[in-house]
């Protein structure tokens, strides 16, 4: 993972840090969070804590390896202004779609500006950070580590965003049911919650047997029940290639290269059909 | 025989991956001795090395890995089937029983025999110096289905392989849809025993990586392919069990399909840039299960599952049902700029209920609940998820999703072009509707292009008539012309076109589309094409059979040449012509037709080729076209026709010599064959000038080739003329070289279905027409018959049909014109050796007769007539000895044997009568043996019950086309065996009553189809004298033709003299 972040909002996210935290502390901030010292993190009303493994570091006059508390907060808004943002939110198609794709609108700023406000936090003034080690700098390293994970986290769920901003799920629903396409979402958000994974007993399924009954006859047994037709049609090309995959739009969650993964597998189906002549 | 059989086979184990192997292995006639008594190894089995050879030397499987220095031999394994057994035997399979005529007992046993298997692999290049055999089921089933079909090899598949060969297209149609993804799959670990944790506490997990096919076409094939699985498909396993088990075949499929999928994707050779563009993925873990590390187990793993179910969630459900179609309809805009693309939707149980979204949101709340009653109660929330999906995949939708209500969008002009080149493709191929404007569609759609307008030139006046024949020869006129859809375009204009700035133009007040570097090169073409404007007629056809879409013929300035392609195209255009006068006869109307189209095409210098289904009468109309052409040329006055050449098989020459004394005695015939033949050049020479018609077989033509080389003809016929079908045989190559004014050839097979079998014909006919033989295989045979290219089977259609005339005896047309029964006499020659077994038997009868009487003379005359009958059959019928059952022994067999096998090639199915037991059990055999047809036979001795089982079987529609072999007096009566449609009766028998009886075996109530029946008669001999007093049998006051053949025995011995004599002219080597 070079980049924390490939989503426009997790991107922007991330300026926010960037623009009020010295270079070296980013840098190492990035080290600390792909080398996995953030231990935990929890994210509880809008409130991300984490414990974070510091080093050892006699200048500051820590000899053993230290674990240190790190709290990032963003300035939440009130429940009218979420009202409003929400109803604005939910009277566009183009917002509800892109939400139930699980996709941060590109334009999702124009429900807040409208209130003279703004989701992503941008200034000093909408984070509120502490860490428990002793560098006097805020923010540290370790906020840094932490708040490029919440950014990897917003990538795959960008309605925590909203959280972060002060609106729970269960406020979030409440919002969005008031109108029709925000039932649409709520109806969404459900589904998704209530999935667990799903166990499999065999990597391929198990072909069943059974005992062969009296009924079996001899032409059941070796002919095929209905006669298949005598021409067939010789199997073709789609016009468009890794349609499956497009429609859902690049870089899946589970896909942390830096290229695309539409490219990828447009270039994997097209070995399949043409590098395995003998085989297909 | 050997039967080829092969099945997929799980491997035997409990493990989490269960694996499996694709197995063939051939099922034989002779069943091997068992060494051991108690063995269960398959008997009748090509086992071991014998399996290896066959596998090698006859299909050309060489071998399975790389690295292997014996071949298959190191991949043969011994699986076990449960088979149907009785008294410690493995029944044969259906197919083969059928070969074997084994009788197949009402109940069985269940048993497991070991079988010697090779599994269907290939070695694929995985790494630089690396192989891994892989499995090739997909291929290998489609070469051997291809081989089977063409009969390259010796070889026949099983039932349980074409149906594996007609899944596996299946499978390599949702392959080449891309209609799989990466996938990983969650095992949860439950230690046996312990109870399940609290919900809170995740179990312990292991998750691997994998592939999954998403499709709707698979689910739904796999549901229909299940039912048509033959059991023995589900029967093969790793290891024998205590009891019988067969797999169930819906997860059996699945099985397969998923552990196909993966072995193929799995073994995808790669390149260095490639794997670099996946490293450290999951889809290299997908791709390389073998060094990923995996079944991961941490809660990282688990985290990666679940970001990868929430994807493969989405998938899934865009894929399966929502209950109304998304519709996208682009309008043709009033003015330029404004290109409306309108959101519509239509329930998925009536689509024609289509509704303009707009319309959904302007209707009142009780509506709207009204429609989504329709729709789905989901409908919004379903509606925004597809919207938006699409707008990814398009994403100039956005724009109309920027309201609560979304509508449509508008497009600029570019971007229209842009929708209706690219996306609209892409939408569909997504699963939304699409509806474009007509004039985008292939029918409305107006395109650039160069058309060839020809015109044929007015005839040269000229003395020499005929020469006229010659006249169209190189008489085509023709001009290449710019134009959009059928209105012609200037230079000027074209060119005005070709440098707009935008593809879609409004040309004439119609919307086009425009490929100006095509239109580019058009213009050059037609630049180029300005002189030479003199073309052959056959040029001229292959000129517009092989244009794509950017040249077309166009006739509009010129009636008659257009007339005469379009009647050469269709040829229910022509008139049929009045019989000619001299015709002893008359012709059904679509024979007339025939000779019609005979004469026209012979008037335009053109060869055809005379295609009729057997039994429509090709040889009448033969006939009748010699005897018109006399007609006419009396009638102007210009003297005789110089000769016509037939060149027939052996066992037909006979027949035409009979056809055409009946309908055209006046025709002088020579028939040049047997040793007393003219064999001197002058004298040949002078014979045939004074003929009409000579008749000759394939044979002679090779071995008399120089001397039918020195003759004019008129006209070659080739009756049955597949038999030139190989280009190298002399015999092809000796007909050839002859020389003649008009060329013809009669078959009654479909030609069109064996594309090398029409090269060679047309070869004949109009040498260069479809190119060399090597040409024609690469440009045609290959890509039609291996890669089922369609586009070149249009183009060869395209060449071949306005000069092949075929009519089938179901076409609706012909039905009209054909009595529900069709009756044929096959006049057919002795051989010499049956003609001198006949003339020593009659010699010997003769002497005796002269000191026989009373009961003794009576047993003598019945006896002899027995006997007779027998020669005229096949010798070895009379000699009762083990010599050789041939054709080349009997030209009535051997004409058999060839309507038998066209019989078969239409998928119909027959009757053969006769009156002895012995021939029919000989015809069975020999038609099965040869044929490889499916045959039974039904004869006095037959036990009632097997008896009505094969009536059954024949009967059964699933029952492949067959052929019925029935004793006279045991078949004759009380059985219905609709299902044939010929008849054929292959010796004759005093009555026409009881012939008759047995034909109505066929032509019953429930016969759907027109029913021909032939009936040989042996040349000179008594059976032709018997066909001559039946057919005098009403001429006869009082029929002395009774039931059976005492009465012959009242003969004088002169009047029995008579009968049975051979006339020797009948005698053909």
């Amino acid at each position: 993972m070079t980049q924390f972040s490939r989503t426009w909002w997790g991107q922007r996210f991330i300026q926010a840090l960037e623009q009020i935290t010295e270079p070296g502390r980013l840098s190492r901030g990035r080290s600390y969070a792909k080398n996995k010292k953030v231990i935990r993190f929890e994210i509880n009303g809008g409130c991300v804590v984490a414990t974070v493994r510091g080093s050892v570091n006699p200048y500051f006059g820590v000899y053993t390896e230290p674990f240190y508390t790190t709290v990032i907060e963003i300035q939440p808004l009130s429940k009218a202004k979420w009202s409003a943002a929400i109803a604005y939110i939910a009277s566009k198609a183009s917002f509800v779609s892109k939400l139930l794709m699980n996709e941060m609108p590109d334009n999702i700023e124009d429900a807040f500006s409208q209130l003279n406000l703004h989701l992503l936090p941008h200034s000093r003034s909408d984070l509120k950070t502490d860490c428990s080690c002793p560098d006097w700098s805020n923010p540290c390293k370790h906020i840094a580590g932490v708040y490029y994970l919440v950014a990897a986290e917003l990538d795959r769920d960008p309605f925590l965003l909203f959280e972060l901003r002060g609106l729970d799920r269960q406020s979030l629903h409440t919002e969005l049911a008031k109108s029709p396409l925000g039932m649409a979402l709520v109806a969404e958000l459900d589904t998704r919650a209530s999935q667990g994974p799903q166990p499999s007993n065999s990597f391929f399924t198990r072909p069943q047997t059974f005992s062969p009954g009296p009924e079996t006859d001899l032409k059941d047994f070796w002919l095929e029940a209905k006669r298949l037709q005598d021409t067939i049609y010789p199997p073709t090309q789609a016009p468009v290639s890794a349609i499956l995959v497009k429609k859902q739009g690049d870089f899946p969650p589970f896909w942390d290269k830096d290229g695309s993964f539409i490219v990828v597998m447009e270039e994997l189906y097209e070995r399949v059909k043409t590098k395995l002549p003998d085989v297909l | 025989m050997k039967l080829l059989h092969g099945t997929w086979i799980p491997q035997a184990t409990d493990g989490f991956i269960q694996k499996g192997e694709f197995y063939l292995w051939v099922e034989t006639t002779e069943a091997k001795k068992r060494r051991q008594k108690a063995s269960n190894r398959h008997p009748r089995q090509l086992a071991g090395a014998d399996l290896t050879t066959f596998l090698t030397e006859e299909l050309g499987i060489k071998t399975n890995s790389r690295d292997s220095r014996n071949g298959l031999a190191d991949a043969i394994v011994p699986k076990y089937f449960l088979l149907p057994t009785t008294g410690d035997k493995p029944l044969p399979s259906l197919e083969l029983a059928r070969y074997l005529e084994e009788d197949l007992p009402e109940t069985f046993e269940w048993q497991f025999w070991q079988v010697d298997c090779c599994p269907t692999l290939t070695a694929v290049k995985t790494g630089s110096y690396s192989y891994q055999p892989v499995n090739n089921v997909v291929r290998l089933l489609n070469d051997l289905h291809f081989m089977a079909l063409h009969d390259l090899a010796e070889v026949q598949l099983g039932a349980d392989l074409l149906f594996w060969y007609h899944y596996t297209q299946v499978f390599k149609q949702i392959i080449l849809n891309d209609q799989y993804i990466p996938a990983l799959q969650y095992r949860e670990l439950i230690t046996p025993g312990a109870k399940r944790r609290s919900k809170k506490t995740q179990p312990p997990f292991e998750i691997y990586p994998a592939w999954e096919i998403v499709s709707d076409l698979y689910e739904t094939e796999l549901q229909r392919y299940a039912e048509y699985m033959p059991a023995v498909c589900t029967a093969g396993f790793d290891a024998p069990s205590d009891s019988p088990r067969l797999y169930d075949r819906e997860t059996l499929l699945r099985h397969f399909s998923e552990c196909l999928l993966t072995e193929i994707v799995t073994h995808l050779p790669s390149t260095q840039a490639f794997e670099r563009k996946i490293s450290d993925s999951v889809l290299f873990s997908c791709l390389n299960p073998q060094s990923s590390g995996m079944p991961w187990t941490s809660s990282e793993g688990l985290q990666q599952y679940q970001q990868w179910q929430m994807w493969r969630d989405r998938i899934a459900r865009t894929q399966t049902t929502t209950r109304f179609y998304l519709y996208f309809q682009l309008q043709t805009p009033a003015k330029a700029e404004e290109w409306e693309l309108q959101f519509q939707v239509a329930p998925k149980d009536d689509p024609s209920l289509r509704l303009p979204l707009l319309e959904y949101w302007r209707s009142r709340p009780t509506q709207q609940k009204q429609l989504r009653e329709q729709f789905g109660t989901d409908f919004e929330q379903q509606l925004l998820l597809n919207l938006g999906y699409a707008a990814r995949v398009y994403p100039q939708l956005w724009s109309g999703l920027e309201t609560d209500q979304p509508v449509g969008i508008f497009l600029s002009l570019d971007a229209a072009f842009d929708f209706l080149k690219e996306s609209a493709w892409v939408l569909e191929a997504a699963g939304y509707k699409v509806i474009v404007p007509a004039w985008w569609t292939p029918q409305g759609r107006q395109r650039a292009k160069v058309r060839l307008k020809a015109q044929g030139q007015k005839r040269v006046a000229s003395s020499d008539k005929q020469k006229s024949y010659f006249s169209f020869e190189t008489l085509v006129n023709y001009e290449y012309e710019l134009a959009i859809g059928d209105q012609p375009v200037s230079e000027p204009e074209w060119q005005l076109l070709v440098n707009a700035k935008t593809p879609l133009v409004q040309f004439r007040g119609e919307w086009i589309e425009l490929d100006q570097d095509k239109m580019r090169q058009m213009l050059e073409f037609w630049q180029t094409r300005q002189q030479n404007p003199e073309i052959g007629l056959l040029d001229l056809m292959k000129l517009s059979a092989d244009t794509g879409e950017d040249l077309e013929l166009d006739f509009e300035r010129d009636q008659t040449l257009a007339e005469m392609l379009i009647k050469l195209n269709d040829k229910s255009r022509l008139e049929p012509r009045p019989d000619p006068a001299g015709l002893r006869g008359s012709l059904r109307d679509y024979q007339r037709r025939g000779v019609a189209w005979l004469h026209y095409l012979e008037s335009l210098g053109l060869n055809g080729c005379l295609a009729d289904d057997m039994g429509l009468g090709k040889t009448v109309q033969v006939i009748a076209r010699l005897v018109q052409e006399r007609e006419q040329t009396q009638q102007n006055g210009q003297g005789s026709v110089p000769p016509t050449l037939l060149v027939a098989p052996t066992s037909v020459v006979g027949n035409w010599q009979r056809e055409i004394e009946k309908f055209a005695p006046q025709l002088q015939t020579l028939v040049h064959h047997g040793s007393q033949r003219v064999g001197e050049e002058k004298a040949f020479q002078t014979a045939c000038q004074q003929c009409d018609v000579v008749i000759t077989s394939f044979s002679l033509a090779r071995r008399d080739g120089k001397l039918l080389a020195g003759v004019d003809w008129h006209r070659i016929v080739l009756d049955e003329a597949q038999n030139i079908k190989n280009p190298q045989a002399a015999q092809t190559k000796a007909l050839l070289k002859l020389g003649a004014t008009h060329r013809l050839a009669l078959t009654g097979t479909p030609v069109e279905n064996r594309l090398l079998d029409l090269w060679s014909i047309f070869n004949f006919l109009n040498p260069g027409y479809l190119g060399k033989e090597k040409q024609f295989r690469q440009g045609f045979e290959v890509p039609i018959q291996k890669n089922n290219d369609l586009t070149q089977a249009t183009v060869l259609k395209r060449l071949v049909e306005p000069l092949i005339l075929r009519r089938l005896k179901t076409d609706q047309a012909i039905i009209k014109d054909l009595p529900d029964k069709v009756e044929q006499k096959l006049y057919c020659n002795l051989t010499k050796e049956q003609a001198s077994l006949y003339e020593a038997l009659v010699a010997d009868v003769e002497k005796q007769l002269q000191a026989a009487e009373g009961i003794q003379r009576k047993g003598l005359i019945l006896s002899t007539l027995l006997k007779l009958k027998q020669i005229c059959n096949h010798p070895r019928q009379f000699l009762q000895d083990s010599s050789e059952f041939t054709p080349a022994r009997s030209h009535k067999l051997s004409r058999l044997c060839e309507m038998v096998e066209e019989v078969m090639a239409a998928a119909e199915s027959l009757l053969i009568f006769t009156q002895f037991t012995e021939i029919g059990e000989a015809l069975q055999k020999h038609l099965r043996s040869s044929l490889r047809a499916n045959t039974y036979y039904l004869h006095g001795g037959t036990q009632r019950q097997k008896r009505e089982q094969m009536i059954a079987e024949f009967q059964d529609p699933d029952t492949g086309p067959s052929i019925f072999v029935l004793s006279l007096k045991a078949g004759g009566v009380g059985i219905t065996l609709t299902k044939a449609n010929h008849v054929f009766h292959f010796d004759r028998w005093w009555n026409p009553a009881v012939e008759d009886q047995a034909t109505d075996r066929a032509f019953r109530i429930g016969q759907q189809k027109n029913v021909f029946v032939h009936k040989f008669v042996a040349i000179g001999t008594l059976e032709e004298r018997i066909d001559q007093m039946i057919e005098d049998k009403k001429k006869l006051a009082g029929a002395i033709v009774g039931a059976d053949e005492s009465w012959l025995t009242e003969l004088d011995n002169e009047a029995f003299r008579q009968l049975i004599t051979l006339n020797k002219s009948a005698i053909l080597e």
